[in-house]
């Protein structure tokens, strides 16, 4: 045990010559002028700091890629609809009325523009009737009673050229109301 | 019996019960708890609505039903007068209500309702709050009486008298809890939770209801647009019940019940919380059916009820109806109607300061008034929206489809 | 002096009862404050309360019922986890198998009869509050943590209303948060949203507004499903206990159960 051994100690109260708090204490404080600025930039950054990351967590909650059912079918030739029906066989699976009139077919989307529930189709009144509030839409599929506040949506209507079918894309929509419905891919001409 | 069903079924029109309760309020605020005699001004607000539905009553029949029950109940408040506060009479009107709910209980439609698994709550919810807004104001008028004679309210003749938690509270905590427990555990082994058919996103029930405390929302939206009825008044609810505090500076009634000493801050609040939360909410449940039609209590839920929805805007109604053009191209001329209408309902609070509610600005001071009108103002524009439905079939006062903005 | 007096006092004194229970049986004043003042659960009470704030005429012991029923929920809620899984394929079979198959099969009605009868007390508790005045100064600040509470207890319910997969529940979601889209500027078919446009494209759609936020899909469908039931069992409950545990604290700090000033 030849070795040498420094005895701690406590440290001095001043701060020793080149830590960095002398260096600090070199360049002296902040000034009476000068602290409210860095006290009100202080603030504002931790604002924006903490906004950033709120839009941060925010946009979380918003998927990059969503996985839904496909929303594109084919729905037979123009000939397996008469004229003058409102037909249903969509319904079930793909939430869509084909109406078919005289001169044009079009897809309408089986939800309720008031609060999304499914209207049912009542032939022998000749409207579409929403259970949820009593909205009320003709055939064409514009509102007429009940606080439905706009027709429903049609959805995107073609003939896939290839085999004559008629193809329905939902993920296309056209609203009424916009100005959308004279869209030609809003409906058919038969 | 069918005549005292058919009576029921008319009176309950949402419409009609509407107006009792409101009116009923409105009278409750001037009604002099203390000697049971109306006073002046009140008595003839609530002579007036009698005389007016009286007359009324002569061209529409559930008017004339109106103004019966209305009648009716009037002579039986200005006689009872302080005996509504007895034990005795709480116990009789209990006695009674439980005995026309029992009684109604007969009837297979109002049993179907009624016996929900999930209305049951309901149920007990009209009987629960019966009973405390009673109970609450007993407990004032008791008080009332006992400040008017220069004395102390109950709660201060004990209030300096300090009892060991335990055992004192701990004991009736524990005496709470099991039975509330026991209530729980009865409730769940006799009724089932409900559970329909699986979800299937292709059909609505009907009618689809929310579920039943949003069910005075869902009221609401009869009247308003989503935008408003399901997510500005919502928040305005919420904003302005925790307003209260901040607006009602009163000092007193702090602490003991007491209904002479805030008469208005009572009023509104009851009729808030009683007429246009729960009783919609009672509305929404029991009286709402397939289409969301209104059903009497006893009437059969007909879901091919043909029910006339033939609502119109104020343009149309004044550029249509009135003056007999077409309706303006352009918006804002159109709309110009409904917009000066809301501008002016919602100007009132700055006219009502130097009018009526003079008293009001001096007592709270600008920020407070005016926050507190504009709330009140809010809230009352259910009621009044509501009103306008039905004398006018009124849809919209101010109807811009062009950015959904309607009102 | 019977047998059954020297077993308790046996048990009373043993070291195992004395190492949880500090004081013994509150037998004598001293010992009263010593018993909630030494207990966790029982120190949310004040050592003496005023005698009005006891009686159940004045309290109604809403404010009790209601946390009562949270605990109630809480751990029923706990139970009903082990058996069910928040997916569409089999959210709704096991509901139907808690009712056929879990012994004593009755804690979803206690859960939802529980959730029901919540809502209603803390609606009283209001109510009487109110009817009291209780929101005065300084009990302000307590008032607006209430109501918060209040919503909170709306939501909870609300969330649990979708979870088991059955037509009421979806069709009650569904007109309900569909309510969300009408927000003003934040939903697709709220008023002002279409006037947020970047050139001709509309920022506001179905696909980014409120009720996306709160669905996570265009439509009520499996993600709902599962934001539903992780809001019901852990973010709200989370809250609305932070919350309590402030509203409790409060009520002793601003002078205990209210009464006359």
């Amino acid at each position: 045990m030849s070795e040498q051994i420094t005895p701690y100690q406590v440290p001095p109260k001043t701060p020793l010559a080149g830590s960095a708090a002398a260096e600090i204490r070199e360049q002296g404080e902040i000034s009476r002028r000068n602290f409210p600025v860095v006290l009100t930039t202080a603030w504002f950054a931790l604002a924006a700091a903490l906004g950033g990351l709120g839009a941060i967590l925010g946009r979380f909650l918003f998927p990059n890629v969503l996985f839904e059912p496909v929303s594109k079918f084919k729905a037979g030739l123009p000939a397996d609809y008469s004229v003058g029906e409102v037909d249903e066989r969509w319904k079930e699976k793909f939430g869509i009325w084909v109406v078919r009139n005289e001169e044009i077919m079009y897809a309408l989307i089986t939800v309720c523009t008031h609060l999304g529930c499914t209207p049912n189709w009542l032939a022998a009144q000749n409207k579409f009737k929403c259970p949820c509030h009593g909205s009320g839409y003709y055939r064409t599929g514009v509102n007429f009673e009940g606080p439905a506040p706009r027709p429903l949506e049609r959805a995107k209507i073609y003939i896939d050229t290839s085999d004559g079918q008629i193809v329905i894309d939902k993920g296309k929509q056209f609203h009424q109301e916009r100005g959308e419905w004279t869209d030609p891919e809003s409906f058919l001409k038969t | 019996m069918t005549f005292i069903k058919d009576f029921v079924d008319v009176l309950s029109g949402s419409s009609i019960s509407f107006l009792l309760l409101t009116s009923l309020f409105s009278f409750l605020i001037f009604f002099n708890l203390l000697d049971g005699r109306l006073r002046s001004k009140g008595g003839s607000v609530f002579i007036g609505f009698g005389l007016l539905f009286l007359i009324s009553g002569i061209f529409i029949r559930p008017l004339l039903y109106l103004a019966i029950a209305y009648l009716v109940l009037m002579f039986l408040l200005a006689n009872l007068g302080p005996r509504v506060w007895e034990t005795r009479t709480g116990l009789i009107i209990l006695v009674a209500g439980g005995g026309a709910f029992g009684l109604s209980m007969l009837d297979p439609q109002f049993y179907l309702i009624a016996a929900k698994p999930d209305n049951v709550p309901i149920v007990a919810m009209i009987f629960l709050l019966g009973f405390f807004t009673w109970v609450a104001l007993r407990k004032a008028y008791l008080n009332d009486r006992q400040l008017l004679a220069g004395g102390i309210p109950w709660e201060k003749t004990e209030s300096d008298e300090k009892l060991f938690t335990c055992p004192d509270l701990v004991y009736t905590e524990m005496l709470c809890m099991i039975v509330l427990t026991i209530v729980m555990i009865v409730w769940s082994m006799a009724l089932r939770a409900p559970l329909e058919e699986a979800a299937n996103p292709t059909s609505s029930p009907n009618p689809a209801k929310a579920p039943w405390y949003f069910l005075g929302l869902q009221e609401m939206l009869v009247y308003f647009d989503p935008w408003l009825a399901g997510v500005l008044l919502p928040t305005l609810i919420i904003v302005g019940l925790m307003a209260i505090p901040y607006i009602d500076t009163n000092p007193r009634g702090n602490g003991y019940y007491s209904f002479r000493e805030r008469k208005w801050e009572l009023g509104i609040f009851l009729y808030g919380f009683l007429v246009l939360w729960s009783f919609l909410i009672i509305t929404g449940t029991f009286l709402r059916g397939p289409n969301w039609n209104f059903f009497g209590p006893y009437e059969y839920w007909d879901p091919n009820k043909l029910v006339p929805l033939v609502n119109i805007d104020l343009s149309e109604l004044i550029w249509v109806k009135a003056l007999g053009v077409a309706l303006p191209k352009i918006w804002l001329i159109r709309e110009m109607f409904g917009i000066l209408f809301c501008l002016a309902y919602l100007g009132l609070p700055p006219l009502l300061a130097v009018g009526p509610f003079r008293r009001f600005y001096q007592k709270m001071g600008p920020p407070r008034y005016y926050v507190g009108t504009f709330l009140f103002l809010i809230m009352m524009a259910l009621p009044i929206k509501m009103v306008l439905r039905w004398l006018f079939n009124l849809k919209y006062i101010v109807h811009i489809q062009e950015i959904f903005f309607n009102v | 002096m019977s047998r059954l007096k020297q077993l308790q006092q046996g048990a009373v004194n043993s070291q195992i009862w004395k190492s949880v229970f500090r004081v013994g049986i509150p037998n004598t004043n001293r010992k009263r404050v010593l018993a909630v003042l030494g207990s966790l659960i029982l120190h949310l009470h004040p050592v003496k309360v005023r005698r009005s704030g006891v009686r159940m005429s004045y309290t109604w012991c809403m404010g009790g019922t209601s946390f009562f029923l949270f605990l109630v929920e809480t751990v029923t809620g706990l139970l009903l986890m082990f058996y069910y899984r928040p997916t569409i394929e089999y959210a709704f079979t096991d509901i139907m198998d808690l009712r056929e198959q879990a012994p004593f099969g009755i804690m979803r009605e206690m859960h939802r009869w529980g959730a029901h009868a919540m809502v209603i007390a803390v609606w009283l508790h209001m109510f009487r509050v109110f009817m009291t005045g209780s929101y005065k100064p300084p009990r302000e600040f307590n008032w607006n943590v209430g109501v918060i509470l209040l919503v909170l207890t709306l939501l909870l319910s609300f969330t649990g209303y979708l979870l088991p997969w059955d037509q009421l529940a979806i069709w009650a979601i569904t007109v309900g948060s569909n309510m969300a889209r009408a927000s003003p500027g934040a939903g697709t078919e709220g008023p002002m949203s279409g006037l947020i446009k970047l050139g001709d494209i509309r920022l506001i759609h179905a696909g980014d507004d409120a009720r996306f936020a709160l669905l996570g899909a265009k439509t009520v469908g499996p993600s709902t499903l599962l934001r539903f039931y992780v809001l019901h069992c852990v973010a709200i409950p989370l809250g609305a206990g932070f919350l309590m545990a402030i509203h409790f604290w409060r009520v002793r700090k601003d002078g205990g159960i209210s009464g006359p000033l």
